[in-house]
């Protein structure tokens, strides 16, 4: 090759490169369109308030975005990615340090795309690829609530700590390309009102995948609505395994009737069981501050989920078992859980749940039922009033060997056929949730 | 509701999900079962529920409705309630006493279920907290009680 020749093909190679550098840095950068682009402020309406802070409760927003004792929705939560630390940030609308500056159309490409003002993408811990189904009504009331129903907060966002360039954001527009939607929920004309209204707060302000739906390698959910499988087939994260809400007999919902599922999210309790884990947040921040209607609508569309057998093994069923048996994991259970869930196995429904059955005892994940040995539940406040009844953390009063070998038992009786509880694997999470420890779990999602 | 309650009927107007220990104490006067903990971690508000021993501090009322409830002002009319309550003053076990209703009650239970329990059937069935530290007492007693049978 001739060295003319050779520096023309460098250059148009040097152009190409810079092209597509252009391009990239526009995609990436890129302010998605917001159909609130045009749109002047209006004057405030109340009713939209009130409504605006419906669809927050719907959403959770609290969640991350407070922190006990602080001013709401300033921000400071700690999660992890698999990069490094990030914070929840400042919502309120204080000018400086929340999102006081934030014009409607700015908060809707936050919000339903993950785009903040300027074109920097957020992390996808900010559940935006399933707030992108949210309708404009709704959006344009979470707005008003953000802006005129929330107190301003003066509290300066935290940093991560991600380190570059890893910390770099534009590659996160090409995940959004791939793994995010960007279309709000099209109602289903082949079903009713009321479930439509279901897959809408299932799928989008209620993001019930970013726990119970497993993740891909991207860290994406594998599916984002009914149309795919793995939507809602249970994940394990944060040191719990968020069941099945699909109609699977063991792991999932399938014995459970439309208005048990009700009951669960209105009051944290039915006769399968008592919320705990992440999802006792869920509960005491969200759920219980649904209107029926909207809880009924979310039972109709969880109830239309098929299980799948394969995954869910063979249905369990109740087989009565000798209560008093001479193994160290049936003496650990008659006397330091057969009080509250009975030598039976059968709870005291809705107050103590069963474990014969339970999900924690049938799943093939046992973090659930290791984690709340070791750490008990967090208090259930329904309605303002904390519950009576609470399991207590067991970290320091059983060793690993005594936690594996009750679980084991409660896992192997009255049909529950859950593996076996390794006691390594109780150690593990020991360390993992030891709030003294040096590597304590750090939330991953809400 | 209607709780029957050492072969005693006694009515009852409480919210359903009230503790059973406080209906005992509070509403019907029975003080002789005591409050340690509330979590179902001590034992000192252990009462028997149709012979099993429960913690009844975490035992929601409408849960024994239509059940046998037992509580330490009765035990002796027990058999094996009379013969615990024996050995408990021939060894002396008490020192406050706070705990010592509650540890009457496991024992009863153990030696209901199983007349003649091993070391480690009687270590892994005692387990209630004693402030006092009267352990070696309270084993004492119950192996007493296990080797009167088994002899
Ligand atoms: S008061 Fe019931 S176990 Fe402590
Ligand atoms: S004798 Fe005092 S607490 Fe047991």
């Amino acid at each position: 090759m001739s060295n003319r020749r050779f520096a023309r093909t460098a250059g148009w190679l040097a152009l190409a490169c810079l092209v597509a550098a252009g391009l990239l840095a526009w995609y990436a950068t890129r302010q998605p369109a917001s159909p609130f682009a045009q749109e002047q402020a209006a004057s405030v309406d109340p009713s939209q308030v009130s409504r605006g802070e419906y669809v927050a409760r719907l959403s959770d927003c609290v969640a991350c975005h407070s922190l006990a004792g602080k001013a709401p929705f300033a921000g400071g939560l700690e999660m992890a990615t698999p990069l490094g630390t990030i914070h929840a940030t400042n919502i309120t609308p204080d000018h400086d340090t929340g999102i006081g500056a934030y014009s409607l159309a700015d908060f809707d490409r936050a919000v339903r795309h993950g785009v903040a003002p300027g074109g920097r993408r957020l992390y996808p811990a900010m559940p935006y690829p399933s707030y992108a189904k949210l309708s404009d009504d709704d959006i344009r009331a979470l707005y008003t609530f953000f802006m005129h129903g929330v107190q301003p907060a003066k509290q300066p966002n935290i940093p991560s700590d991600i380190p570059w360039p890893l910390n770099l954001r534009w590659p996160i527009a090409l995940w959004n390309g791939v793994f995010a939607p960007t279309a709000t929920y099209a109602a289903k004309p082949s079903q009713d009102a009321l479930w439509n209204r279901g897959a809408y707060i299932v799928q989008g302000p209620g993001h019930c995948g970013s726990c119970h739906t497993p993740r891909g390698l991207a860290f994406n959910e594998k599916a984002l609505d009914e149309s795919g499988a793995p939507f809602l087939a249970g994940a394990l994260l944060d040191g719990w395994y968020a069941p099945s809400l699909r109609q699977d007999h063991n792991t999932g919902l399938a014995r459970w009737s439309e208005p048990q599922i009700v009951q669960f999210l209105k009051t944290g309790r039915n006769l399968h069981a008592v919320v705990y884990g992440s999802m006792a947040e869920a509960f005491n921040n969200s759920t219980q501050f649904m209107q029926d209607e909207d809880l009924a609508a979310i039972a109709r569309y969880l109830k239309s989920l098929p299980g799948d057998p394969r995954r869910d093994g063979t249905p369990w069923q109740y087989v009565n078992a000798d209560t008093h048996q001479d193994i160290p994991g049936a003496h650990t259970y008659a006397t330091r859980c057969a009080s509250c869930h009975g030598l039976d196995g059968k709870g005291q429904p809705e107050w103590m749940p069963p474990l014969a059955g339970a999900t924690s005892a049938l799943a093939k994940e046992n973090a659930s039922a290791i984690n709340i040995t070791l750490n008990g539940s967090q208090r259930i406040i329904t309605a303002g009033v904390p519950d009576a009844y609470r399991m207590p953390a067991f970290r320091e009063q059983l060793s690993d060997e005594e936690i594996a070998q009750v679980l084991s038992y409660v896992r192997s009786t009255w049909g529950n056929h859950g593996d076996a509880v390794d006691a390594k694997a109780v150690g593990k999470l020991r360390g993992h949730t030891d709030p003294a420890s040096s590597s304590p779990i750090i939330l991953q999602m809400r | 509701m209607e709780l029957r309650i050492n072969q005693k009927a006694y009515q009852v107007d409480a919210d359903a999900d009230t503790p059973l220990l406080w209906v005992i104490r509070d509403d019907l006067g029975l003080t002789g079962t005591k409050y340690g903990c509330g979590l179902a971690q001590c034992g000192a508000c252990s009462v028997l529920v149709d012979g099993n021993v429960v913690r009844s501090c975490v035992t929601p009322v409408a849960g024994v409705v239509g059940r046998e409830i037992t509580t330490i002002e009765a035990i002796e009319a027990d058999d094996v309630g009379k013969r615990v309550v024996a050995a408990w003053v021939e060894h002396q076990v008490a020192q406050c006493g706070y705990c010592q209703s509650g540890q009457v009650m496991a024992a009863t239970a153990l030696l209901k279920h199983n007349p003649a329990p091993s070391d480690a059937q009687i270590e892994a069935a005692m387990v209630n907290l004693c402030r006092c530290g009267t352990y070696n007492a309270i084993r004492t007693a119950v192996h007493d009680l296990a080797k009167q049978e088994s002899a």
